[in-house]
């Protein structure tokens, strides 16, 4: 008992000395503050471009690739990343300046700013060579990548600037300033804008078509829907090729159109700036910002008075959007459309989950959702909508403020907003920069943005 | 003691080409089904056409002929006590649009992307079923099917062969 009494004394001396030792004051060095080395942090300059990502990885679409963990047992799920639920930021973008983007079915297109050979790069499902050819081995093309790689396409110069992109179910158009338009990928239907070949074998093909100009004219824009490309004209005329049964074509029959022919009906007198389309429904914006539109119309996407299901040629939509002044964006979905006016109010018409309550909702008529959805309120008067976008059942919306908003059908996670369920509402999505553009596909989005600081 | 039920299954050109909704359909396949049969082809527009008389005065008609001969598709003959209906109803209502609401987690739910690509076609009776078995497998023998093949299907041994993607007896 002695001894123990002794040995904890000791303890007791020890830890009094070890107190006395560090409780001794440091005397402030008023100087101190001056010898401080001086940290500048990276300010992002105004052409810094990121890029945020989110959906189905599965197809490598994302372009985001990590490699297989060894998890075992209960863990075993963090092998595979197969859903990105929350926007992930590309490490693709912070390599390369990034200047356009597309989302094709399960595939990614993206061009950068510079003057070498490899100008657009693709990642995601390439089946039918709509990212061009990759083989490590002579002879057997990949049919996925998972990160993103280098599309070999022939320009005549490296000077040439890529100023557009489209991607479709299995196509590329890539837009180029003085070389017209490059196609790559499927042409069953000719929307490659080329003869269709009916026994042609689009998987590991390496060809790729170019458009020159229509009509002598420049191309100036490109859109894509699943299964037809549609182009825009120096003089605002709209050329269309592939599928064509549902008239999404608009060349007033119902079939396949290999070289491109120009849309008739109502937009030939109008000078049309541009045409949206995700499905086989079509909508296209003049300069005075008035709306047309043709294709499919089985859920009255199309409001045209003869209730026809699929129009095929276009028509003015003007008594249809009477009343809610110019449309300065316009986006088509599946089974519905997404307008936006110019202060900044957003309207839908169709089938679907259109963000205007927790039901599925089929609306024949111009329908606008509450502008206090996207963040107008008294304290932020000024909010108004300027961009929107749309998957096959998904809708985006883009703010003045930088602020993105998706709503609809959450189909493998598309709407990054970190769950899979259907949101019935317009919902800000958690990016931490500001967002300038938002490309929707059927089970991905991306997102180019511009950093806070 | 219930006998197989058969029924033909095509997977369609857009979910052919996508290798994810692909080897997810097949997995589905070849856990609830026993594969009879399994073949790849594609259609030109006339036998297309042909496959699909009984919509020839709908609207849609031309639009499902030069989709479905716009590429490859899977056929496959599925047998199972209950094949039609149970195939039926792991694709979903027929109309993409509305199947991804009233069942999201159905196959055209999930990988349908328009009312015509709507993933896959399944028979809809045993009459179609063997029409359109027929049509596709002209050397399929049903007499030889229900009165000795069928009885290998359901009692087996068989074994998963993966190249082929179909059963075959286990030797």
């Amino acid at each position: 008992m002695n001894s123990l009494k002794v040995l904890l004394r000791c303890q007791r001396n020890n830890v009094y000395i070890k107190r006395a030792a560090t409780t001794k004051k440091k005397m402030h060095d008023p100087n101190e503050e001056e010898q401080l080395p001086i940290f500048q942090y990276p300010v992002s300059k105004s052409s810094d471009r990121r890029l945020y990502v989110w959906g189905l990885a599965e197809t490598g679409a994302l372009g985001i690739h990590s490699p297989l963990g060894k998890h075992r047992g209960s863990k075993s799920y963090k092998n595979d990343f197969k859903f990105a639920w929350h926007p992930m930021r590309s490490s693709f973008c912070e390599r390369f300046d990034v200047i356009q983007i597309a989302c094709g079915y399960g595939f990614t297109v993206a061009a950068i700013k510079t003057k070498e050979q490899h100008k657009v790069f693709g990642t995601g499902i390439n089946t039918d060579s709509q990212i061009g050819y990759h083989a490590p081995r002579m002879g057997h093309p990949l049919e996925m990548l998972l990160s993103p790689a280098p599309i070999y396409i022939p320009y005549k110069s490296l000077e040439t600037k890529i100023t557009g992109l489209a991607a479709g179910r299995a196509h590329t158009l890539v837009l180029t300033d003085n070389e017209g338009v490059f196609t790559l990928g499927n042409n069953a239907y000719g929307q490659c804008g080329r003869k269709i070949n009916k026994t042609e074998e689009y998987r590991g093909s390496m060809h790729s078509h170019n458009i020159k100009k229509l009509a002598a004219e420049k191309i100036i824009d490109v859109c894509a829907g699943q299964d037809h490309s549609l182009f825009i004209t120096e003089s605002g005329k709209v050329y269309s090729c592939g599928w064509g049964a549902d008239g999404q074509t608009g060349l007033g029959n119902f079939d396949n159109q290999g070289p491109p022919g120009l849309v008739k009906g109502d937009i030939t007198s109008e000078k049309i700036v541009k045409v949206a389309s995700t499905v086989d429904c079509v909508l296209a914006l003049s300069d005075k910002g008035e709306l047309f539109g043709w294709g499919n119309s089985e859920y009255g996407q199309i409001p045209v008075t003869s209730k026809q299901q699929q129009v095929n040629m276009s028509y003015a939509l003007i008594n249809f959007t009477k009343g809610i002044g110019k449309i300065v964006d316009i986006a088509a979905g599946g089974s519905f459309c997404l307008i936006c006016n110019e202060q900044g109010d957003v309207f839908v018409w169709g089938f679907g989950l259109l963000g205007l309550g927790p039901t599925v909702h089929h609306t024949a008529n111009l329908k606008q959702i509450p502008p206090a959805l996207f963040g107008r309120n008294e304290f932020n008067p000024e909010s108004m909508v300027e961009k929107v976008s749309c998957g096959i059942g998904h809708l985006a919306a883009i703010t003045n403020n930088g602020d993105l908003y998706t709503w609809g059908r959450n189909r493998h996670g598309c709407l990054g907003l970190g769950n899979n369920k259907d949101q019935h509402f317009p919902l800000k999505v958690g990016i931490g920069a500001y967002v300038l553009n938002a490309k929707c596909s059927v089970d991905h989005t991306v997102a180019i943005c511009k950093p806070f600081v | 003691m219930c006998k197989l039920q058969l029924s033909l299954a095509i997977i369609k050109p857009h979910a052919v080409k996508n290798p994810v909704a692909l080897s997810y359909i097949r997995n589905v396949i070849k856990n609830k089904f026993v594969v009879v049969k399994t073949k790849r082809v594609t259609l030109d527009q006339e036998t297309a056409g042909n496959f699909y008389i009984e919509h020839e005065e709908k609207f849609f008609f031309n639009r499902l002929v030069t989709f479905m001969s716009s590429g490859y598709i899977d056929l496959h003959v599925l047998g199972h006590r209950n094949a039609i209906q149970l195939w039926r109803t792991m694709l979903g209502p027929t109309k993409v649009f509305k199947a991804q609401f009233e069942d999201p987690y159905s196959l055209r739910g999930m990988f349908g992307l328009s009312d015509t690509r709507n993933v896959a076609h399944g028979s809809d009776s045993i009459a179609s079923a063997e029409r359109e078995i027929k049509f596709f497998f002209p050397d399929f023998s049903f007499y030889e099917w229900h009165t000795n093949t069928e009885q290998l299907y359901r009692k087996g041994p068989i074994i998963f062969n993966k190249h082929l993607f179909q059963h075959v007896r286990k030797l």
